[in-house]
């Protein structure tokens, strides 16, 4: 096989036996690599039914096909299990360098399954694989872990690791590699903790073989020329990273602020792209073999936040900056160092503080169960609750549930801003009406990685939609969940994927993804084939979602009942009933969202896939 | 009348030298439009950028009104 290594590596944590297996060239074909190969492995091996938390649940790490090959990007890799915050399913992407190490290993999936009685990590190098203690490493945060583990394996090595929020199962904990990229949401990082695996060292010198190395090399510089060409007029992207959205989304109206009861921030030039480059930006940082760079290095020099890190990224500037009311720069920056060193996902944490935020200054929990007031702003209170939550000391012990559960426990449900139990990220619905139905379909909960309409809806990419209306929206939102499920599955990151590597137009928009693809692989998709199985990987998780129990495509109340108070998208809320009927039926679901018959018969699926 | 433009990131470099933010006020003749307006910055007015009034969609060719802002950045990936 060419792209493809297939085989994959299985992991009996609960015996510490390792074995190899191949992977059917067509399960490759059929469901891409990546995020699609994982949820094949899932859906197959896993009871939807089952506690994410007990050994009986797996754990996949997938890298896709065009992950350690020259296409610009091609460095991704996935973290798929059943989600112990959502109750459904996880699959959390990330870049750095650990995907392409981790495919040089020779796998193209890492399935651990059980639990190992006492800390563990696993270490390959090729075909020397081995589960080791670890022991001397349980209780690190992840910079010293990944520091530990290199120095007692190779520094060649790169490392995926938890903190000690997943080792004490929180439900935001993320996996970091390279000390500062995470697969972060949905709680992967306990499901880890829950199996006692600390960390993955990959190492390796296997490349994928290409099928047709000349075209892919001729197409990756074509690509990556494209970029670069943006890159010297000026890019947002290599200039700020995400960090320049804030002002973006606050001239929308849709900058999430004090837990979603705002739409605009009156203090977001202090948490900014320009604040943190004029302040505290060193150089960027870009991911292996990427040509766009949004990656930034920085550094509060000194005082009482003093650190040293990357990011924060816009994500993370918009839940625990602004979702909390914290105007206060070097506060904020020293938050997402915490996070990443006890390996927290940012939205997560900074959205289930906010919810606390508005719960406390409401009076519906009470000073002395937190232990100290927690109003929106108080920037050491936040930092004092991040570090709550990753020990589960006192109080943090409820915030590590996320804000679904905080907010049904004190009994204002109403509070919490989730879909599927999970936080939403950055971007108001009610002002952008495709990330409404997005969120409230989304197979993983609330989430922009699912397939990120504010492309087209705040950043006209590749076409401007209007934000605030609802038409189209149902076709829009299908759209970009089937091609995030391709890109995810393919190894790309979206980042370049979106703006370079797809078309304008939605007819052969996917063309020079599956020449990549094809190049690499040998597989020769055609772009409606390769949509197919797109669509296949998102029906598979579909239903697997559905049979977990996670039937209810809704919105929570605030995003409903409680019209934005200022900004542009002042009086409104989010319009689902308009947009949901249209996307079932254009997804070929009945009207309670189960994929027909004869949609599964057509993706090649069955009811019990 | 007076109306306020706002150059976002990269577009900030649009506005004149010494502007303090991204944002500058200035004094435009009645019945001026989005396009007219933002063409005296420089700012690209194809699918390079995207621009709004007063965070809203609007066609490039309505007329502003006295106290509205223009708002303008680069149309390259984030989130």
């Amino acid at each position: 096989m060419n792209g493809w290594h297939g085989k994959l590596l299985r992991v009996d944590l609960t015996n510490q036996t390792t074995s190899v297996e191949d992977i059917d060239p067509k399960v490759c074909r059929d469901f891409i690599g990546g995020r699609g190969v994982a949820m094949y492995y899932i859906s197959k091996e896993v009871d939807p039914l089952v506690d994410p938390l007990a050994p009986e649940n797996k754990l996949v790490f997938a890298t896709g096909p065009l992950t350690a090959t020259p296409a610009p990007t091609g460095n991704r890799y996935m973290v798929v299990t059943k989600s112990p915050l959502t109750g459904a399913l996880a699959h959390s992407n990330s870049g750095g360098e650990f995907p392409t190490w981790m495919k040089r290993t020779g796998f193209d999936l890492f399935i651990f399954e059980g639990r190992a009685k006492e800390p563990v990590y696993l270490f390959v190098n090729e075909d020397q694989v081995e589960v080791r203690s670890a022991a001397h490493v349980w209780g690190k945060d992840t910079h010293e872990t990944t520091d530990m583990l290199k120095a007692e394996t190779s520094d060649e090595a790169r490392v995926a690791c938890i903190g000690p929020a997943g080792e004490n199962l929180a439900l935001m904990a993320s996996i970091m590699n390279d000390k500062h990229r995470a697969a972060a949401r949905s709680g992967v990082g306990a499901v880890m903790g829950s199996k006692n695996l600390k960390a993955v060292v990959a190492m390796g010198n296997k490349n994928p073989d290409l099928h047709d190395p000349t075209a892919m090399r001729d197409l990756s510089v074509d690509t990556s020329k494209n970029v670069g060409a943006d890159v010297k007029k000026g890019s947002n992207m290599r200039i700020y990273g995400t960090s320049y959205v804030p002002q973006v989304t606050n001239t929308l109206g849709i900058f999430p602020t004090y837990n979603f009861q705002q739409g605009t921030f009156e203090h977001t030039k202090n948490i900014d792209g320009d604040a943190l480059k004029n302040q505290y930006l060193i150089r960027h940082t870009p991911c292996y073999r990427c040509p766009l760079s949004c990656g930034r290095l920085t550094e509060v020099p000194d005082g009482k936040y003093k650190g040293k890190g990357e990011g924060p990224e816009y994500e993370t500037i918009s839940s625990l900056g602004s979702g909390c009311g914290v105007s206060d720069l070097a506060a904020l920056v020293k938050a997402n160092y915490l996070c990443n060193e006890y390996g927290m996902d940012t939205i997560g944490t900074g959205m289930t503080i906010a919810a606390a935020m508005e719960m406390y200054e409401k009076g519906y929990i009470p000073e002395g169960v937190i232990g100290q007031p927690l109003k929106f702003g108080d920037h050491d209170a936040m930092i004092a609750m991040i570090k709550k939550m990753a020990t589960r000391e006192g109080f943090g012990d409820d915030l590590a549930q996320g804000s679904y559960r905080l907010c049904e426990k004190y009994g204002h449900p109403e509070i919490a801003v989730t879909t599927r139990k999970q936080e939403f990220p950055g971007y108001d619905p009610r002002g952008s009406q495709g990330m409404g139905l997005l969120y409230a379909t989304s197979n993983k909960g609330a989430s922009h990685m699912e397939g990120d309409v504010a492309y087209e809806e705040v950043f006209g990419v590749p076409v401007k939609e209007n934000p605030l209306s609802t038409d189209g929206k149902a076709e829009l939102v299908k759209h970009f969940e089937d091609s995030f499920a391709l890109i995810d599955s393919s190894g790309l990151c979206v980042f370049v994927a979106i703006r370079y590597v797809f078309s304008k137009d939605r007819l052969i928009f996917p063309l020079r993804l599956s020449e990549m693809m094809n190049f690499t692989t040998g597989a020769g998709y055609t772009p409606e084939e390769i949509m197919k199985a797109a669509e296949r990987v998102y029906n598979l998780e579909r239903m697997f979602v559905l049979k977990a129990g996670s039937t209810e495509d809704a919105l929570p109340h605030r995003m409903l009942h409680e019209p934005l108070p200022d900004g542009p998208a002042r009086g409104k809320v989010v319009e689902l009933d308009k947009m949901l009927p249209e996307f079932y039926q254009l997804r070929g679901w009945d009207e309670k969202g189960w994929p027909t018959k004869e949609k599964l018969e057509e993706l090649g699926l069955t009811p019990n896939s | 009348m007076k109306i306020n433009v706002k150059l976002i990131a990269t577009y900030q470099n649009l506005l004149p030298v010494g502007t303090s933010g991204n944002t500058i006020e200035i004094e435009v003749p009645s019945g001026s439009t989005i396009s007219q307006i933002l063409s005296c910055f420089g700012v690209p007015q194809d699918d390079t950028s995207v621009i709004v009034l007063n965070g809203l969609t609007v066609d490039l060719n309505t007329p502003v009104s006295e106290g509205d802002t223009i708002a303008a950045f680069s149309a390259i990936a984030g989130g």
